[in-house]
């Protein structure tokens, strides 16, 4: 193929045309009445709410999701000059003074919902083999327990780390590190994320994997409820850690009363009774109806740990102690 | 530099040399200062404005950084070690079926690192080797990943020199009666000394920044230099380790890229690559060597490739479409921002893009090199030139990623908002690149044609229409291809500024195999393979589009181009 250089010449000039008209095309977007709603990966919220909050507030909802929390928060920190949108959902208490200290919400952070991380363990596996469940983490480092216990990487997912506060704050900060040895020799499994952890080592969801004792959430039994009708999740109720999320306007928002809109949309009773369904969390709001499977199959957990801890002045030294462990 | 000399000595440059080139050189120095040293000067500044140099070598950073060399190092002996029976019978050889399998080991190259992760997690799950694989720390599995991707560099790079070693002295041995492996230590092996150093660099050096794998594949206990950098950034964004990580990252980076720089240099040619000779049928004596060679190619790249595609139709215990169907939707619980066909479409438009800026100003660079003239103090800025415009290959392209969220958010450059923020990102990892292939090409133009068109009055930009872009065509073919390639699967700077309606194949990839429920594991594993099938029409057409040709573009990426 010969191309001639007139076609050659006028190719390049059209497409550096094209490009710069595209580019300022693009970057003069975001008309006042676009809202946009920065979120973790995990926030779910469906066509019927956002047409409700357009017709209702009068704006128009973006969501953008902006990975994990980690990642979320992060990346809002590093952009707080031009922020990535006008409000944020999913900043939890393991990020919310490095939130805070890094000066990117305006005004003040608002619990949404909650949900309390524990470990579940897999009924049917136990009673196969005669085995009592654990009822405390401190039983996961018995000889009985050894190589059935996978967790959360807590470098890497929020519910590893709420675990690993849980313990700082059960065992004290002589007594969590050589809980984690112990666990450690007892055969734990780390693994990156939740979703791994559930999915693929759990034995009791539908990964079928080979560990029956899993990091998760008091929630997860209500969703493996089987043709009998009885789920064949436990949860452990000791060691858990209460996880809540938070919803705030972001400094330098281009659209605050968009901004603001979504944050009281997503206090409205009746997107708090979605969380359950959608986001396997329980509504902030205290008397929003629960699904029945919940109220059947879940428990809140009694007592938890570790979920006042100042995590932005310690995550580092932990992380790094457990890594030491680990590593 | 021994390319440049033959440039400079011919004494052609000075006769087009113009008077306003000084003007050219503005348009890539903006382009590099602004897109690539001011980011990158704004993390390492902030990074040591608090804390002493010092202070970063900790066990913990020491011990990351001897992962990340002994990972790699293992990976590229052990390529060598299967890559060198490989060239024996692929290119030493020749066999029926023999253009098919050089298609197929070239895949794995061609695929998007996220792809090959996601491919070796299929791979470590099937029941014969989760015995092997499970309860064991990942290593093995990483560095089978290794040898998966680099398998091919090394039997392409080494085979391409044997296709055209002189075979009448192993000829005239072998009718002494000298066995062919003595024949190949003695004779064959030395000549072939510095092709096997040059693969093992690159091989090196691909696996020292195999981010994607790592992250992937790895456990808590395996962590490279650059999937610290991932989490930190994802975690305390600690800039002061970040930057001692990257620095270090760059050393090893920068010492491998000199090795291979150094044992590929005085190979350069485009022309008369391809053996005229026919090469000897294949016989009994070559078994072993056959025997090697087929069992490599079909444990570790044929039956991973295959996992995928199996495993891309499997619906829970049964077999369909529906992870195809779901690949329209955002994955189990609206995971995705945008569909995974929204993220091809993405995919492809940044690297359009991306290709479309890096041979703009790969060319300019590369032609305003090469006219160059011999005197002293234009040879010192030609190489201040050169190694200005190389950093980016020495630089993890994590921290362009940080450093553009950083420094492109507001300001007078607010590029962040904008899509274009990933081509040009990428365009900093492609230009260097390009610049290996396309200047040793306008150097290699013949002088006397150039002269003789100057004597017709030929003005410059006639020249450059008429005769050197011409000339160079084939080699722009290779750098847009693999531009493209480049861009279609780089995660690293992706995985910072690709997100929300922005996300690019390699960063919803990841997004899926880090969730991997049933559903979102399928979506994964259908990708995956339509990606591998597309690497594989593509090398195919180019096959047999042009018969020499991809030997041609491969030699000419051992010559001039590394990593990324």
């Amino acid at each position: 193929m010969k191309l001639s250089r007139r076609a050659l010449v006028s190719l390049t000039v059209a497409l550096t045309v094209g490009i710069l008209l595209l580019a300022i095309n693009l970057t003069g977007s975001g008309k006042t009445k676009d809202v946009v709603l920065v979120t973790h990966d995990s926030f779910v919220m469906s066509k019927e709410f956002i047409a409700d909050f357009n017709k209702s507030s009068g704006f128009n909802l973006k969501l953008l999701k902006a990975g994990d929390v980690g990642a979320l928060t992060n990346r809002l920190i590093l952009t707080k000059a031009a922020p990535i949108g006008d409000a944020v959902f999913g900043i939890d208490n393991t990020f919310q003074a490095a939130a805070l200290s890094g000066k990117i919400i305006d005004g003040r952070l608002t619990p949404t919902d909650f949900g309390d991380v524990c470990f579940n363990y897999d009924k049917i596996w136990f009673e196969k083999r005669n085995i009592t469940p654990p009822t405390s983490i401190k039983e996961l480092t018995l000889l009985q327990y050894k190589g059935l216990t996978v967790v959360e990487n807590p470098n890497l997912s929020s519910t590893g780390l709420s675990f690993l506060a849980a313990s700082i704050d059960k065992f004290g900060a002589t007594g969590w590190e050589p809980y984690w040895r112990s666990l450690k020799n007892n055969g734990v499994k780390v693994v990156n994320g939740w979703e791994a952890a559930y999915y693929t080592e759990f034995s009791g969801s539908s990964g079928k994997g080979a560990y029956p004792i899993v990091l998760s959430y008091a929630s997860s039994p209500a969703s493996e409820v089987r043709a009998n009708g009885k789920s064949q999740t436990a949860n452990i109720l000791d060691g858990c850690f209460r996880q809540t999320e938070f919803v705030g306007l972001l400094k330098n928002a281009k659209n605050s009363a968009g901004g603001a809109a979504i944050v009281k949309y997503l206090l409205t009773p009746k997107f708090q009774a979605s969380f359950p369904e959608a986001m396997y969390m329980y509504p902030i709001t205290p008397g929003t109806p629960i699904p029945p499977a919940w109220s059947k199959f879940t428990q809140i957990a009694p007592h938890t740990y570790g979920d006042t801890l100042n995590f932005d002045a310690n995550r580092k030294s932990w992380l790094a102690k457990w890594s030491a462990i680990f590593g | 530099m021994q390319t440049v000399r033959v440039g400079l000595r011919s004494g052609r440059l000075s006769l087009v040399k113009t008077p306003n080139q000084a003007a050219k050189w503005v348009l890539p120095l903006i382009f590099f200062g602004a897109l690539f040293y001011w980011p990158l000067g704004r993390i390492l500044s902030m990074g040591f404005a608090s804390i002493g140099f010092n202070s970063f070598l900790t066990p913990r950073v020491l011990s990351l950084a001897w992962f990340t060399i002994w990972q790699a190092a293992v990976s590229s002996i052990l390529a060598l070690l299967f890559g060198i029976p490989g060239a024996y019978v692929l290119y030493h050889r020749s066999f029926m079926g023999q253009r098919f399998l050089r298609a197929l080991i070239t895949v794995p190259f061609m695929l998007p690192s996220i792809v090959v992760a996601i491919g070796f997690t299929a791979f470590r799950a099937l029941p014969l080797f989760s015995q092997i694989f499970n309860g064991h720390s990942s290593i093995p599995i990483i560095i089978c990943a290794n040898l998966f991707m680099n398998y091919s560099l090394a039997v392409r790079i080494i085979g391409a020199l044997w296709s055209v070693l002189d075979i009448s002295t192993e000829d005239a041995a072998a009718l002494d009666g000298a066995g062919r492996l003595r024949i190949f230590i003695s004779i064959t092996l030395p000549q072939l000394a510095k092709s096997v150093t040059s693969a093992g660099a690159l091989i090196f050096l691909y696996c020292a920044a195999n981010f994607g794998l790592v992250l992937v594949l790895g456990d808590v206990t395996t962590r490279t230099l650059e999937t610290e950098i991932y989490m930190i950034a994802n975690e305390n964004l600690d800039l002061t380790k970040i930057s001692g990580l990257v620095l270090i990252q760059s050393v090893i980076t920068i010492a491998a890229f000199t090795v291979v720089q150094r044992f590929s240099k005085g190979q350069l040619s485009f022309n008369g690559l391809t053996s005229l000779t026919p090469k000897p049928r294949i016989d009994r004596r070559d078994l072993s060597v056959i025997a090697i060679t087929l069992i490599f190619i079909t444990g570790l790249i044929g039956l991973p490739l295959l996992t995928v595609m199996i495993r891309s139709f499997q619906v829970g215990d049964r077999f369909g479409l529906s992870n195809f169907y779901n690949l329209a939707s955002h994955g189990a619980r609206d995971l995705l921002p945008i569909s995974v066909g929204r993220g091809a479409v993405n995919t492809f438009r940044n690297a359009g893009l991306t290709t479309f800026i890096s041979l703009v100003i790969a060319l300019t660079i590369s032609f305003l090199i090469s006219r160059t003239s011999e005197s002293n103090s234009q040879r010192r800025f030609f190489r201040v030139m050169d190694i200005l415009f190389q950093m980016p290959l020495g630089i993890s392209t994590l921290v362009i990623g940080i450093g553009y969220l950083l420094c492109f958010s507001g300001g007078i450059l607010p590029l962040r908002s904008s899509w274009l923020v990933v081509p040009l990102a990428q365009s900093l990892l492609t230009i260097p690149l390009i610049i290996r292939l396309v200047y040793p090409a306008f150097v290699s133009i013949d002088n006397e044609l150039l002269e003789s068109a100057q004597t017709d009055s030929a003005n410059v930009s006639q020249i450059w229409w008429l005769i050197e872009l011409p000339i160079i065509r084939d080699v722009l073919l290779i750098a847009t291809g693999y531009a493209i390639i480049v861009s279609i699967g780089e995660f690293g700077a992706a995985s910072f500024l690709a997100y929300g309606d922005q996300a690019t194949l390699p960063t919803i990839l990841y997004q899926l195999i880090s969730r991997p429920g049933v559903q979102n594991y399928g979506m994964a594993m259908a990708t995956s393979s339509i990606l591998i099938v597309f690497a594989f029409l593509v090398i195919y057409l180019v096959n047999s589009f042009d018969r020499g040709g991809l030997e041609i573009h491969l030699r000419a990426k051992r010559d001039y181009t590394t990593l990324r």
